[in-house]
């Protein structure tokens, strides 16, 4: 089972991963997403940038079909996922959110303790076969949302005792306890100090070996630092979508640079 | 330009910190005034359940006690052969006992043997009568018995019925004192605690009546209600709150529902005569039936104060699981319903309470039957607690008067203890997100 992913991903290693096609998301009378196109490639990090309230969050949000949930909220266009339609009627969305990850903009651990949110996504998914199984996925997990050293000794304690950025990196941790193919942050490093802010970017480094990462980031440095592609949006527009350099070196549209440059925002 | 902010009262010197100071003291007072009447508000509240209480108290405490008497029983042989048992003369022999203690007394006299008599309930035959019948070596032995009097022998020692009072208004003559003053100075009467109270049915005699027969109809109707409103309550809410979609049925459905929670329970009482007892059936006075009327009416306080707590769950749990690909099910069973237990359990005993007392549905289906022996099945016929209440209140008995009040105090018991597992729960499953 395992080896057949590895050897699919194999095939597909430069392929795009997401292709999004004139999306168009409206809550109630408000178009928040108008005609989005973009391709998020596999193995990559793409950032999303943009002034607060453009949308980012909300197309993020399309990625997995979170916005499902919400009632008024209507999304039209194409989005593939490894050239299938995710809104297609044969496409079970929590299939489809166990393997699009993500980490929401603000921390939303369970009230249970530290293990069992953790252990949580994969107890669903039956990723674990025994108890030693599931509390190497734990470790693991923790480890890689820099949180392990914080809480190894007081795992049973509830998740919601944290302080916001180690909840914040608790989250990171159990959206990637599930192995998910694409990993969806949304500011995941607002609420962290500089030393867990570089230790999740190293985690996002390392995911790239074998994910593909889409961040929201408010932060030029950060997208300039962590990602290889870079969307800019503007009022629910994708504005440009480049090379990482290229946006931040020479940016083709006028927004983006008055953006990237601090004049709006 | 220069007197331009003086006007209004305001200095023109006035800094920002002067009149925060200023407007400060206005909202000290304003505070002060609203603590004030709150205050007063609690304080007529308590008044008034001070006084409900204090009367109930007052009236009713006599019913938690019973005056009994102690004789020595010679069970005669003659009298009570041991092969006609269950029959036989116990009244008699309870008599001719009782008369060796009564001085100055011709039991020979019938009309005399029989006021002597009445000073024993009627019921001391009875407990005789068992004890006979358990053990048949007692006939031709002494035994000593204490036995509850009757009624206006235990109003006079209790002291409702007056000494003073004129002969002619008293229920208990001048010579039928002197016999009781002579018990007591024997020794022979006693006070004790009204085990009865608890441990026997309804009666025609209140110092023999009990509040079994209505603590078991109770019970059982409660299970009954609880066993269906519980289950049916929650299931509904989840589906209207979690799957059911949002559309103009659902609408409609839950106006309903909170329509429902407001109908008189005397609709709901007639409700079930006509469907439960008149189309399928079911026997009147049972508490199975009671219970399937009062689970009509807690339903919707369940399903309101379920879709409440579920309400109360924030969203960003539900999306963090739903993120993480778990099930709608798996939301709210793992996550949802856990975290809004507190909530559903509140409300579920609130509702039950609130059952636990209505006494309109119940009065319509019949369980205000007189009926003197406990159920021992939710369908046997049974009254409930407010219904014996409500039967008590209507009898001319004088010693109906306090138990009346003793059944309430007993009533009220239940429902503070009821309310107090509800915020035990709710603290205990308390949990902070
Ligand atoms: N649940 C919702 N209901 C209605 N409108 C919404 C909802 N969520 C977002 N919107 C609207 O959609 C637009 C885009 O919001 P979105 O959250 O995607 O912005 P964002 O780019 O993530 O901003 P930020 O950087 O502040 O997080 C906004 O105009 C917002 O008002
Ligand atoms: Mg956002």
């Amino acid at each position: 089972m395992n080896d057949m992913r590895q050897f699919e991903r194999d095939v597909k290693m430069t392929n795009t991963k997401i292709t999004a096609r004139s999306v168009n998301v409206h809550y109630g009378d408000t178009h928040a997403i108008k005609d989005v196109d973009v391709d998020i490639a596999d193995k990559t990090v793409t950032a999303f940038i943009g002034p607060s309230g453009c949308g980012k969050s909300t197309f993020l949000r399309c990625l997995n079909r979170m916005n499902d949930t919400i009632d008024i909220c209507r999304v039209t266009g194409l989005i593939n996922l490894d050239g299938k339609d995710i809104n297609h009627k044969s496409v079970d969305p929590v299939q489809l959110r166990a393997q699009v990850g993500m980490v929401f903009q603000k921390p939303n651990p369970f009230p249970k303790s530290i293990y069992d949110n953790i252990a949580y996504g994969p107890r669903i998914h039956g990723l674990a076969r025994s108890k030693a199984d599931l509390d190497v996925i734990v470790e693991k997990s923790l480890r890689r949302g820099a949180i392990w050293e914080e809480v190894k000794d007081r795992l049973d304690q509830p998740g919601t005792g944290l302080s916001g950025g180690q909840q914040q990196r608790l989250c990171i941790a159990r959206a990637v306890a599930t192995e998910p193919e694409v990993l969806l942050m949304d500011e995941p490093c607002s609420a962290l100090d500089p030393i867990a802010t570089a230790q999740v970017e190293e985690l996002i480094d390392e995911l790239r070996q074998e994910y593909s990462v889409v961040i929201v980031t408010h932060s030029m440095q950060q997208a300039a630092r962590v990602s290889q592609k870079t969307a800019f949006f503007h009022l629910g527009h994708l504005v440009e979508f480049n090379d990482t350099d290229q946006i931040f070196t020479n940016p083709q549209d006028s927004r983006t640079e008055s953006y990237i440059t601090g004049k709006i925002g | 330009m220069t007197d331009f902010t003086t006007g209004a009262g305001v200095p023109r010197n006035t800094t920002s910190t002067e009149l925060v100071a200023a407007s400060l003291k206005r909202r000290r007072r304003k505070q002060s005034r609203l603590q004030w009447i709150g205050l007063g508000a609690i304080s007529v509240a308590f008044l008034m359940l001070f006084i409900l209480v204090s009367s109930l108290i007052s009236t009713g405490w006599q019913a938690f006690t019973q005056t009994h008497v102690t004789l020595e029983v010679y069970v005669d042989p003659e009298e009570i052969p041991v092969d006609r048992l269950p029959r036989g003369g116990f009244d008699d022999a309870l008599a001719a006992s009782l008369g060796k203690m009564v001085p100055g007394v011709d039991m020979s006299d019938r009309k005399t043997a029989r006021a002597v008599e009445s000073i024993l309930s009627n019921g001391a035959q009875f407990s005789l009568r068992d004890m006979v019948v358990a053990d048949p070596d007692l006939i031709g032995q002494t035994i000593t018995m204490k036995v509850p009097v009757s009624d206006p022998y235990d109003q006079l020692n209790k002291g409702l019925i007056e000494r003073e009072t004129p002969e002619e208004n008293r229920r208990v003559k001048n010579n039928e004192i002197a016999w009781f003053d002579a018990l007591v100075a024997q020794g022979a009467i006693s006070k004790p605690f009204n085990l009865a109270l608890f441990k026997n049915a309804d009666s025609r005699f209140p110092e023999q009546a009990g509040l079994k027969g209505a603590l078991v109809g109770s019970f059982w109707a409660l299970l009954t209600c609880f066993l269906i409103a519980f289950p049916l309550g929650i299931g509904s809410a989840i589906y209207l709150e979690e799957f059911a979609p949002k559309n103009k049925l659902s609408d409609f459905i839950e106006v309903n529902i909170n329509n429902l929670a407001a109908v008189p329970s005397v609709v709901f009482g007639l409700l079930a005569l006509a469907v439960f007892i008149g189309w399928f059936g079911l026997p009147r006075s049972a508490p199975f039936v009671g219970g399937l009327t009062l689970a009509l009416m807690t339903m919707p306080t369940i399903i309101i104060a379920t879709r409440a707590a579920l309400k109360a769950v924030p969203p960003s749990i539900r999306e963090a699981a739903l993120g993480l690909g778990a099930s709608r099910q798996q939301v709210v069973f793992q996550h949802v319903l856990p975290l809004a237990m507190p909530g559903v359990l509140t409300g579920t005993i609130i509702g039950l309470a609130q059952a636990l007392g209505e006494t309109a549905p119940l009065l319509l289906i019949g369980m205000n039957a007189f009926i003197t022996s406990a159920a021992s099945s939710p369908f046997d016929s049974a009254t409930a607690l407010p219904t014996q209440i409500f039967i008590w209140a209507d009898s001319p008995e004088r010693g109906f008067v306090s138990r009346t009040s003793a059944a309430i105090l007993v009533l009220l018991g239940f429902l503070v203890i009821m309310n107090a597992i509800a915020i035990y729960l709710r603290q205990k499953f308390e949990r902070k997100w």
